[in-house]
């Protein structure tokens, strides 16, 4: 398997069931635009990859389950995760009230990782229970950046996914300045892998 | 504040104390009994343990026991050579000695399928098989000084990362294609760890092969679950479902068939895709997380694949992290350790039901026939049907066609009896029966007989017998009466000298043949020989049965019947039927 990409970056998205993050993701996925290509493999499995600042970086998005009750055994699915994107439904209330908990779960399982709070279903205003002043607020208590996105109409998708990316990537550029090490890809990889196998398993 | 807590934290003069009461202190270390106290207890159970051991075995246990025994035996048996080589000293172990190659079939076809796999330089090759034959004898010998299998595991990922830079950096492998080198590199993961199999699958120092049985069993007890308890849309009676979910569990169940771990992983991936397959059948839209991990475990629920866990920690241990944890392999396999982890963690409240009832399904208290074991029963029902149905039908077309072949034959029969009536019919009206007028006396006779003898005889007699008849009647037409009496006294020696002599022949030779009178043959002979000698009856010997010279040459009966008619003239009839009683 020849390089195809200077960095491959593993990205999470969780929320609550039903909030629209397959949607997201088979829009992210396929939507082609110049100079980037996709790769299906499976159906609940996408690799894009992008071309961002001159490199090229390889995503692999991972769909996670959100009903709670399988909250307690997603926790596998956190490990070797570079970044996660945090859904839930601007149509609905609870969808936005359980984003405190998926946040407390991902610090639980991770320990630096890049977040993205994303209010999907942002199309039809009338329905919209979650104002964006109240998530706006919420997600800048958390430290965290807010996108307001819908996969039906295809609204903010690439950005959101462009800007996570971005985070990632500035992430293991700061992390290779201090650390100093050559070979960025495989040492990070270990090393994360390292951190949370204790966790996890 | 202190004096709250004090309670908690304050030892009880009578806990330090032996447990045994003898006034000495005692130790956590002891188990709560003085130095003294502690050995004599110590002492106690070593000899309990020894004398209750082997009764007190159960039967898996005992099991177990036998298969660590077998597996140390074996090792020994096998590894000697490798013990004896390292136990020469672990410190030339970093030393890069040259390794043995490693004797084991599985190794041997690994060999023949690299070299035929990759044509590449000898130095190459031969630095490949040197670093997996070192590779090997470490998992080896480690497995042997019972190191933990997490420590073994260690040392396997790192070597794959040295292999890994070597492959990419050392000059030898630079002209190779980089393909050509990940290729290679998994190659190497699967030719050491499908050699290594048996020590590092389910090792002896692990409890894996306890962990397999308690998921097995609980697996099993959770066979009621259904798709509805998991809130996923597969449904269980669709004939086409049923095929992918076969699908499925034959794949998840291939797990254990396969030695490396990106065998094994093929295999989730494989199973992974039917799922999703399934569900793609099952609803509209895109297959999301959301339903998948729930099929994903209903598939586990009902494959119940054996040594599963042992197989999900193999690869999680041996198979090189970087796989495990990216790409579409290590998604699939998250996937599936988290449904096993989702099936060990199962309670009420996961399948929405309420804790009485998940209790009772538990413990078999209420036995319920989950949709899928239904949906089984009705397919296999449904197959029945059908197969009867089929058969039924093939029956049916059998009946039909005898019935049909039947009816042909009776047919044919019908044809037949038609066509031989018509051709009695025919026959007769060729060959009518012609009567004369009642007033002549020899015609009565003939005419009487007639029906009597067609119906007792075939149909050639009676016609022959019509046809003499016939004759007959138009002989006697020409010939008076009294002369027909006259030639029946003359001797029948001078054979042909009338005809009227020879109707009256054919007349008693039918009554003859039809009686089988003992008398024919005789009188044949007889004239047999008078016709072709042409001897006078004084010239031969007199036969014993040699009529005498008044003998006629008839036979008694056939002498007397022309007589009668002229002695008794209307009454002729009468002597007829004598004629043909004594016949018979």
């Amino acid at each position: 398997m020849a390089r195809d990409y200077d960095h491959l970056f593993k990205l999470l998205i969780i929320g609550d069931s039903g909030v629209g993050k397959s949607s997201l993701l088979l829009r992210f996925a396929d939507n082609t635009f110049s100079g980037s290509y996709i790769t299906t493999i499976g159906v609940d499995f996408k690799i894009r990859t992008v071309n961002l600042d001159g490199k090229r970086v390889k995503l692999q998005i991972w769909d996670t389950a959100g009903q709670e009750r399988f909250r307690t055994i997603t926790s596998t699915y956190y490990r070797g995760t570079h970044g996660v994107i945090v859904v839930y439904d601007v149509t609905n209330g609870e969808s936005f009230a359980n984003v405190k908990r998926w946040l407390h779960e991902i610090d639980q399982n991770c320990d630096v990782v890049n977040r993205v709070l994303v209010g999907n279903k942002n199309d039809e205003p009338e329905r919209k229970v979650v104002l964006t002043e109240d998530a706006s607020r919420f997600a800048e208590t958390m430290g965290i950046q807010l996108f307001e996105t819908s996969a039906k109409d295809n609204i903010n998708v690439e950005e959101m996914f462009l800007s996570v990316t971005r985070l990632v990537l500035r992430s293991k550029q700061e992390m290779k300045e201090r650390q100093q090490v050559t070979n960025t890809d495989t040492v990070n990889l270990r090393k994360s892998n390292k951190q949370t196998r204790k966790k996890c398993c | 504040m202190n004096s709250f807590k004090q309670p908690t934290l304050r030892i009880n003069q009578a806990d330090l104390m032996c447990k045994n009461g003898c006034g000495y202190f005692s130790n956590a270390d002891w188990d709560g009994y003085c130095s003294k106290c502690h050995r004599s207890a110590l002492e106690k159970e070593r000899q309990k343990k020894l004398s209750s051991k082997p009764q007190k075995m159960s039967g898996f246990t005992k099991f177990e026991e036998k298969k660590r025994q077998q597996t140390d035996k074996k090792n020994k048996l096998i590894k000697t050579p490798v013990f004896r080589k390292t136990a020469s000293g672990r410190d030339s172990f970093r030393s890069e000695r040259q390794p043995e190659a490693i004797h084991n079939p599985e190794a041997d076809r690994l060999t023949v399928e690299y070299l035929k796999t990759y044509v590449l330089p000898e130095q190459v090759n031969k630095d490949f098989f040197k670093k997996i034959s070192y590779l090997y004898s470490m998992i080896v010998t480690e497995m042997d000084n019972n190191k933990p299998i997490e420590e073994v595991a260690e040392l396997a990922q790192k070597y794959y990362i040295n292999y890994s830079t070597r492959l990419n950096g050392h000059p030898l492998y630079a002209d190779i294609d980089p393909n050509v080198r990940a290729e290679m590199l998994e190659f190497f993961e699967k030719f050491v760890m499908s050699s290594a199999y048996e020590y590092i699958f389910c090792p002896p120092t692990t409890n894996d092969e306890e962990k397999d049985l308690i998921i097995q069993n609980r697996i099993r007890k959770l066979s009621w679950v259904n798709a509805y308890h998991l809130d996923c849309c597969i449904s269980e009676t669709s004939m086409e479902v049923r095929e992918l979910v076969y699908t499925a569990i034959t794949d998840l169940i291939g797990l254990d068939s396969v030695k490396a771990p990106q065998e094994k992983l093929a295999c989730v991936v494989r199973c992974c895709q039917s799922v999703v397959e399934i569900l793609k059948s099952c609803q509209e839209g895109p297959v999301s997380a959301d339903e998948f991990l729930p099929a994903l475990i209903f598939v586990v629920l009902k494959a119940n694949p054996a040594r599963l866990k042992s197989n999900i920690l193999y690869i999680t241990r041996f198979c090189n992290d970087s796989r495990l944890m990216q790409g579409e392999p290590g998604y699939y396999f998250t996937n599936l350790c988290c449904a096993v982890s989702f099936i060990e963690n199962l309670t009420a409240e996961s399948l929405s039901m309420n804790s009485e009832q998940f209790t009772s399904y538990m413990s078999g208290d209420s036995n319920v026939i989950s949709t899928w074991e239904s949906a089984l029963f009705a397919c296999e029902g449904m197959h029945q049907l059908t197969q009867h149905l089929s058969l039924m039908k093939d029956l049916t077309e059998r009946t039909a066609t005898i019935k049909s072949r039947a009816e042909e034959l009776r047919e044919k029969m019908q044809s037949l009896k038609d066509e031989i009536k018509s051709k009695v019919a025919t026959v007769i009206e060729k060959n009518p029966l012609e009567l004369k007028p009642p007033n002549e006396l020899q015609l009565k006779t003939p005419e009487r007989t007639h029906p009597a003898l067609r119906e007792d005889e075939g149909e050639q007699a009676s016609n022959f017998y019509t046809y003499n008849l016939q004759n007959l009647s138009v002989k006697i037409d020409q010939k008076s009466k009294f002369k027909l009496d006259l030639v029946a006294d003359q001797k029948p020696v001078e054979g042909g000298s009338g005809n009227s002599l020879t109707l009256i022949n054919y007349d008693i030779d039918v009554s003859d043949l039809s009686n089988e009178s003992d008398l024919t043959p005789e009188k044949r002979d007889d004239r047999c020989l008078l016709d072709m000698k042409e001897e006078s009856p004084e010239a031969r010997l007199p036969p014993p049965l040699e009529p005498t010279a008044h003998y006629s040459g008839f036979a008694k009966q056939g002498y007397q019947i022309p007589s009668i008619p002229c002695n008794t003239g209307n009454k002729n009839s009468d002597t007829y039927k004598n004629t043909t009683n004594n016949g018979n």
